[in-house]
């Protein structure tokens, strides 16, 4: 990371710690969201971070970006940062022209929407913050041809519903609209999209899962049983243990996929990523509401919003299940296993 | 910690049966709706009647207050089905599993005629206060006070995460009537039903997890209990609580809560042909069933009257973490995006499974605490 951006990372965090409190986030559970946060990042050009100096950006990277996004975990930030953001990343990947209004993107493993004489038809569901955006960068099926398009969200019928953390996540449906945007996308491409596309989603989820953790020491530090305070008890050390190594390896695991994709040599990094993410948060969620015990499970309390997150996100986009799946074929073409790993 | 093994004879067989068939019929007419965790979550009043008709209530009790004087065994069968059918039982969970035998055991004539035969009708429901916001683990840590006035007690401090307090009426509460003693903090302890709607009481909500309500904070302000609201003996609350806790910890609902998604599960997959995905749900099966092996055994042992404390806390802390992982596998095997309004079954259980499968562990004593009795019991044995 360049120190331009280093420091654009402090700035944004300070923004965060500054402006999202737990009653931001609870806003969501009644259909609002952080607007003022999004004026601030909006007024500071914080959301230009990863768009190229010809569009008013700093030229940032993926790695860049996923640094924005662990953040963005960490804070349960209640506005579609992540998904504007990357929006643009790809449209610039694609050689298409970035958006200043709020934008969202949307990449399944199932394609619904298609494209005949340059018109959308279809639906698709799960779209982050739909109801906010104003565009939808997503994939389309022309005949034969897989298209990365940009369409009009003023157009579409949009049926609100929310992920297990009370986030946006709506259903879209497209009869006959226009496209703002489109470009043909080859094989190459878009494998490399669908990694982008997952690699962010996983940066997010490990900064949940860090706060998951942070959290949970703090508590075991306050909360007295039997006289003194739980972290006192092996057992509990134990938890505390677990969730420290878990937060540890999601952190290297991201930095690691980070490093790949910037260089271009990536391989397996985001499949592994995704497999060992959704251990750690499986294993994250349970110790932390562990540690915790009944304060944890309430709405009172902030490390639900992190738990919910980790349990919503892991099943967004293309899940552990895809990447499995993809590393399964993987796995019969090669001939040794620790060489395929090992070398490049 | 050797248990009997416990063969179902043709009569409870048949008992089996009729239960599920009366579930079935309740399921097609839509009286409710399957969900998991249901016998904390899912609290219907009118459902609790319609079991209490069926003389499911109460049903191990002596028939002088309206029991069916049958055996644990064959109130094991319901409760099975109840929990894998998901039926929405928590509104006289609590009465029938805690509050009637511990009546029975330690209170007075006059209480038992005032309760049990209510509680059969499935007119009477009965809320747990143990826990404190100070008090978790260490219960014998409770601070909620009752001081001796004319013709009872008045009571002053607060419970926490009582489950279904908003829909009951009395409340079996855990609480000092002797000044705190640091170094015996067992003594002192007494148990008094309280009833829900006396003044001074105050019930508020806890959003759960699912934004839903299934606890609350109860609030005391000089509430008058009277002599006859005494369970057991004054001084005696910490050993007639503990008798309590084996029937809490080693029944059913610490192995099912999360089964109707298990066999959702199975549904799906052999939907799809997916002998793999089988393979895997498999083993799921057979982990359960050596889980109700250990459970019937420990309630089998509870009807001889014999001592289960430690292989009680042992299902409770294996059994708990079989309901966790269920949709930890299950999530692997079928994709799903979970909702609670989902539409889709499989989607809706697994909401429901994700966001309360971390109370299983903590609910009647967390999995630490309850490592330590039984690694305390084994090195004492
Ligand atoms: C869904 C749900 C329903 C409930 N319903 C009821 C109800 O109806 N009535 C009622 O009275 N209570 C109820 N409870 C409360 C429940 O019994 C308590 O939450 C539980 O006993 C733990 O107490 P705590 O939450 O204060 O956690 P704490 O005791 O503060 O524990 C925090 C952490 O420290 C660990 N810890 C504490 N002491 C030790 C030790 N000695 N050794 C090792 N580890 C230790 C715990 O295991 C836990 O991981 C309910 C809880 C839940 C989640």
């Amino acid at each position: 990371m360049s120190e331009m951006l280093e420091f654009v990372t402090e700035v944004v965090e300070k923004i965060y710690k500054d402006l999202i409190t737990k009653e931001t986030v609870d806003l969501l559970e009644e259909g609002k969201w952080a607007t003022t946060l999004w004026q601030q990042l909006v007024d500071n050009e914080l959301l230009k971070v990863a768009i190229t100096e010809q569009y008013g950006g700093a030229n940032g990277d993926i790695a860049d970006l996923l640094a924005l996004y662990q953040l963005t975990g960490y804070y349960a930030v209640p506005a579609p940062v992540l998904e504007h953001t990357l929006a643009n990343f790809i449209l610039e990947y694609v050689r298409l022209t970035p958006f200043e209004s709020i934008t969202t993107i949307s990449f399944n493993d199932k394609q619904m929407l298609t494209m005949t004489n340059g018109k959308l038809d279809g639906n698709i569901p799960n779209v982050p913050w739909a109801r906010s955006a104003q565009q939808l960068v997503t994939f389309a099926q022309e005949g034969e041809v897989l298209k990365l398009i940009a369409v009009g969200l003023a157009q579409a019928s949009i049926v609100q519903a929310t992920n297990l953390a009370a986030e946006p996540r709506d259903t879209v449906s497209f009869q006959q609209a226009e496209i703002i945007a489109q470009t043909e996308i080859n094989e190459q491409q878009l494998q490399k999209l669908i990694k982008y596309t997952t690699a962010a989603k996983l940066a997010a989820l490990s900064g949940a899962l860090d706060k998951a953790f942070q959290l949970s020491v703090r508590y075991s530090k306050e909360r007295e049983q039997f006289g003194r305070p739980i972290h006192r008890f092996q057992l509990v050390q134990q938890h505390l243990a677990n969730l420290a190594g878990e937060a540890a390896i999601a952190t290297a695991a991201i930095e690691n996929m980070a490093g790949a994709l910037v260089n271009e040599t990536e391989r397996y990094e985001v499949a592994f990523t995704s497999i060992r993410l959704d251990e750690a948060s499986k294993i994250v969620a349970t110790s932390a509401h562990q540690v915790h015990a009944a304060i944890g499970v309430t709405y009172e309390h902030s490390l639900q919003h992190y738990t919910r997150r980790l349990w919503a996100w892991r099943e967004e986009g293309l899940t552990t299940h895809y990447w499995q799946k993809q590393l399964a074929d993987d796995l019969l073409q090669v001939e040794n296993v620790w060489s395929w790993m090992t070398t490049k | 910690m050797k248990l009997p093994v416990v063969h179902f004879t043709q009569e409870q067989e048949q008992f089996r049966l009729e239960v599920r068939a009366f579930l079935q019929r309740h399921l097609k007419e839509g009286t409710f709706r399957t969900k998991c965790d249901s016998w904390l979550s899912g609290s219907d009043p009118v459902f609790s009647k319609l079991v209490a008709e069926q003389g499911w209530i109460g049903m191990t009790w002596p028939q002088e207050y309206g029991g069916g004087e049958r055996s644990t065994i064959e109130r094991y069968i319901l409760t099975e089905e109840f929990l894998a059918a998901g039926a929405p039982v928590a509104a006289h969970w609590f009465a029938d599993r805690q509050t009637g035998p511990l009546l029975l055991r330690f209170g007075t004539e006059e209480q038992r005629q005032l309760f049990l035969p209510k509680i059969i009708r499935g007119d009477c429901f009965f809320a747990i206060g143990l826990s404190e916001p100070n008090s978790g683990s260490d219960l014998a840590s409770v601070r909620t006070k009752a001081e001796k006035v004319e013709g009872g007690w008045l009571v002053n401090g607060a419970k926490t995460w009582t489950s279904n307090a908003h829909d009951a009426h009395y409340m079996v509460t855990l609480v000092r009537t002797a000044p705190y003693d640091q170094v015996s903090k067992h003594s002192g302890l007494s148990q008094l039903i309280i009833d829900l709607h006396a003044p001074g009481v105050t019930i508020t909500p806890i959003p759960y997890l699912t934004g839903e309500r299934h606890f609350n904070d109860v609030f005391f302000e000089n509430v008058f209990v009277p002599d006859a609201m005494v369970v057991g003996t004054i001084g005696n609350g910490w050993t007639q609580g503990l008798a309590e806790l084996a029937f809490e910890r080693s029944g059913p609902e610490r192995i099912l809560s999360t089964f109707p998604l298990l066999n959702e599960l199975i549904i799906e997959l052999k939907q799809a042909y997916d002998t793999v995905g089988l393979a895997t749900a498999s083993k799921l099966l057979a982990e359960m069933w050596s889980l109700r092996n250990l459970s019937i055994g420990v309630a089998q042992v509870l009807e001889e009257g014999g001592e289960v404390a430690i292989p009680a806390a042992l299902v409770k802390s294996i059994g708990t973490k079989f309901e966790q992982k269920i949709p930890e596998i299950a999530r692997l095997l079928v994709a799903t995006y979970p909702r609670l309004q989902a539409e889709r079954a499989f989607d809706r259980y697994m909401a429901e499974s994700i966001l309360h499968a971390p109370g299983f562990t903590i609910r009647g004593g967390t999995s630490e605490v309850l490592y330590g009795i039984v690694a305390k019991g084994v090195v004492a044995q």
